[in-house]
């Protein structure tokens, strides 16, 4: 199937009257979630997923879509509005947003996130339609070797990527790798670490670990500190750049793009990549670089657009390879798996209408969040400044009743309160938990792609270094590592993270 | 002794990891050419074993912080009303145990007050969220749970 027929079917899935409403439900929910303050991306689908669960598989899809940019550009508004970032990649965006906001132009760095969103959305969009079927072919030349390779690449960066130690990163993988091996082997049919419990059988869940570490784990940390909860949020005033604005974020946006869209497709965080490196180049390219951290625009608009940019191209090895490259790639692979959908190279072929409306519908979501978000930003901006003690309760309640929906098993729930605590001691002990959600579901595929590889080479681990696209993923997995170690990047790294802490 | 990060970490890890270890000897090892379902545990438990003990050494050089704790009770009182609600969930069903969980959640709050305006919320809430999930999203979830079915409620 070419291109065009491909993008014509998934306009017909995307555009009938259903799916179109809870692509837009999908979004408004999403932001709305996404803007809560201490609600990340994974928080917020985590929490919204049971409203998908009824549906239809391509409507669920669709609206899926549509939370996951709800929750990014809310994550956004409220990096700008009240300086506190739902997740590490839009850490950058407070530099220059929330100073932005403070001189009363909030709604300019608000109109430039969306703007830049929505042109890196597009683009990304299209560069999915491209390279997917692309690389969906390559994938299927890949044998157990090279995905094996292609797994530990993606820990790898990961680790590389978080704040924190290196040992502690890789401490967290191996963890969420012994995670993922709770339950039946596939293999053997042996029960590995299920302690007799029939719950435990199926494995874990891995929307509920993820709804407990992220969502419940954010509650508990937040409610030991309540009392210097105390932020204030910004007016939002007039929300039409400038012709000076449009002329001085242009640029930005457009190599913000260029930049997240390669680095998307990278495992391991190409978000915070993409971001933290666009703001770097146009603070570089900049004929005032002093301005920045004190509400350039630039500085609003790159990242935002390099962030989205990425956001989309994540998608990409997470369809076609079955490999998530971010946790929260990985939690969409945990929605898709619900909904009885395995992505892999084969999608693309066997389910062309959901594969192809899933594009169209990441479009959609873009231009909507770009039609709703602008004129509702007063809205938003109100439900920022609810109370914690108001929120926090609610967000018990629908972490707990998500969780619950998912297999209609309280045991589920018991498992997410675990997970919330152990969370919690997670961001006591200066533990970033990402690394782990990603091993939680590379973890059992990284022993079923090493155990066949070593079956069909006899046990002889020198495949891995024959294989040309094996031995090139390791290089490149070896030289991220090396150069860590090295004093020079380790310089670099820590100035560069030390900003998410 | 203080308490670092480094000391939480590391504990973790190597207890988590030589538990882990012990159990998975138990399961067939295999051979590399036919991993058994006890190879792969027994390589990521042991260098996770490895890796906290790692961290454990580190923490005697004291360059991480000293974890402080500033109050515990909200975090053991959330947690309890969470694994309540999903214990009685299908007992109560779903608007009581909703209006459950959100005022004994909410007594961790600092700012909690018992007064007639948190009841009518949570009331409110819980309604909400009955027509939400059960009527219009059609989660298997009874509006009027076991309990009180067997006490004779509608």
């Amino acid at each position: 199937m070419d291109i065009f027929s491909g993008l014509l079917l998934g306009l017909q899935t995307a555009s009938t009257l259903t799916n179109f409403a809870y692509c837009f439900a999908g979004v408004l929910l999403g932001t709305a979630v996404g803007v809560l303050p201490g609600l990340g991306p994974i928080a917020t689908i985590s929490m919204l997923l049971p409203f998908t669960f009824g549906l239809p598989v391509d409507t669920a899809l669709i609206m899926l879509a549509g939370i996951f940019y709800g929750s990014q550009y809310g994550g956004s508004t409220t990096a700008i509005l009240m300086n506190l970032p739902g997740e590490a990649s839009s850490v950058v965006t407070t530099l220059d947003g929330h100073e932005m906001a403070k001189q009363g132009k909030a709604g300019r760095a608000l109109a430039a996130a969306a703007i830049g969103s929505f042109f890196a959305g597009t683009v990304g969009t299209m560069f999915i339609v491209i390279a997917a079927p692309i690389l969906a072919g390559m994938a299927l030349s890949f044998g157990p070797t090279e995905y094996f390779s292609l797994i530990v690449l993606g820990l790898v960066t990961s680790m590389v990527l978080t704040s924190g130690s290196l040992l502690t990163g890789f401490g967290m993988v191996l963890l969420g790798m012994l995670l993922g091996m709770i339950g039946t082997d596939v293999n053997s049919g042996a029960a590995r670490y299920t302690f007799g419990s029939v719950d435990l059988l199926d494995g874990l869940n891995f929307v509920v670990i993820a709804t407990g570490i992220f969502g419940l784990g954010d509650v508990l940390a937040n409610l030991e500190n309540e009392h210097s909860r105390a932020a204030t949020i910004a007016k939002v005033s007039s929300l039409f750049p400038t012709r000076e604005d449009w002329r001085r974020m242009t640029g930005p946006i457009i190599r913000g793009t260029g930049i997240g869209v390669l680095l998307g497709v990278l495992p391991g965080a190409g978000l915070l990549l993409s971001s933290f490196s666009a703001y770097a180049l146009e603070k570089k390219l900049s004929m005032h670089p002093e301005q920045f951290g004190k509400g350039a625009i630039e500085g609003v608009a790159a990242p935002e657009a390099a962030n989205n940019a990425a956001a989309q191209t994540a998608f990409i090895p997470m369809l076609t390879l079955g490999l998530p490259g971010t946790a929260t790639m990985a939690l969409m692979i945990g929605a898709l798996v619900v909904q009885g959908v395995q992505p892999g190279p084969n999608i693309l072929t066997e389910q062309p209408a959901l594969f192809w409306g899933l594009v169209v519908s990441m479009w959609i979501g873009n231009l909507l969040l770009l039609i709703l978000n602008l004129p509702l930003v007063g809205m938003w901006a109100k439900l920022i400044s609810v109370p914690y003690k108001f929120l926090f309760p609610l967000i018990c309640v629908f972490t707990a009743i998500g969780v619950y929906s998912i297999r209609n098993n309280a045991f589920d729930v018991y498992l997410m309160a675990l997970f919330g605590v152990l969370g919690y001691v997670f961001r006591k002990a200066g533990a970033e938990p990402a690394p782990l959600i990603l091993a939680l579901i590379l973890g059992p595929m990284a022993e079923e792609y090493l155990r066949r590889a070593l079956l069909i080479s006899h046990g002889n681990a020198s495949v891995f270094f024959t294989s040309p696209v094996s031995i090139g993923t390791l290089l490149i997995a070896l030289v991220l590592l090396v150069s860590i170690l090295l004093p020079a990047f380790s310089k670099v790294r820590q100035a560069g993270l030390q900003e998410i802490d | 002794m203080k308490v670092t990060q480094d000391v939480v970490q590391g504990g973790l890890f190597a207890a988590i990891g030589l538990a882990a270890l012990l159990m998975a000897l138990q399961y067939p090892l295999g051979t590399p050419g036919r991993m058994g379902p006890g190879f792969f545990p027994v390589a990521i438990s042991a260098l996770l074993a490895l890796t906290g003990l790692a961290i454990l050494a580190r923490s005697r050089l004291n360059r991480s912080e000293v974890i402080r704790m500033a109050r515990w009770l909200p975090i053991v009182t959330v947690t309890i009303a969470i694994v309540v609600f999903g214990f009685l969930l299908d007992k109560l069903g779903l608007p009581l145990a909703v209006m459950l969980l959100c005022v004994w959640a909410g007594t961790a709050s600092i700012s909690f007050e018992l007064n007639w305006k948190a009841i009518a919320g949570a009331v409110a809430f819980s309604l909400v969220c009955g027509v939400l999930f059960v009527t219009l999203l059609g989660l298997p979830i009874p509006l009027v749970g076991s309990w009180l079915q067997a006490l004779g409620a509608p």
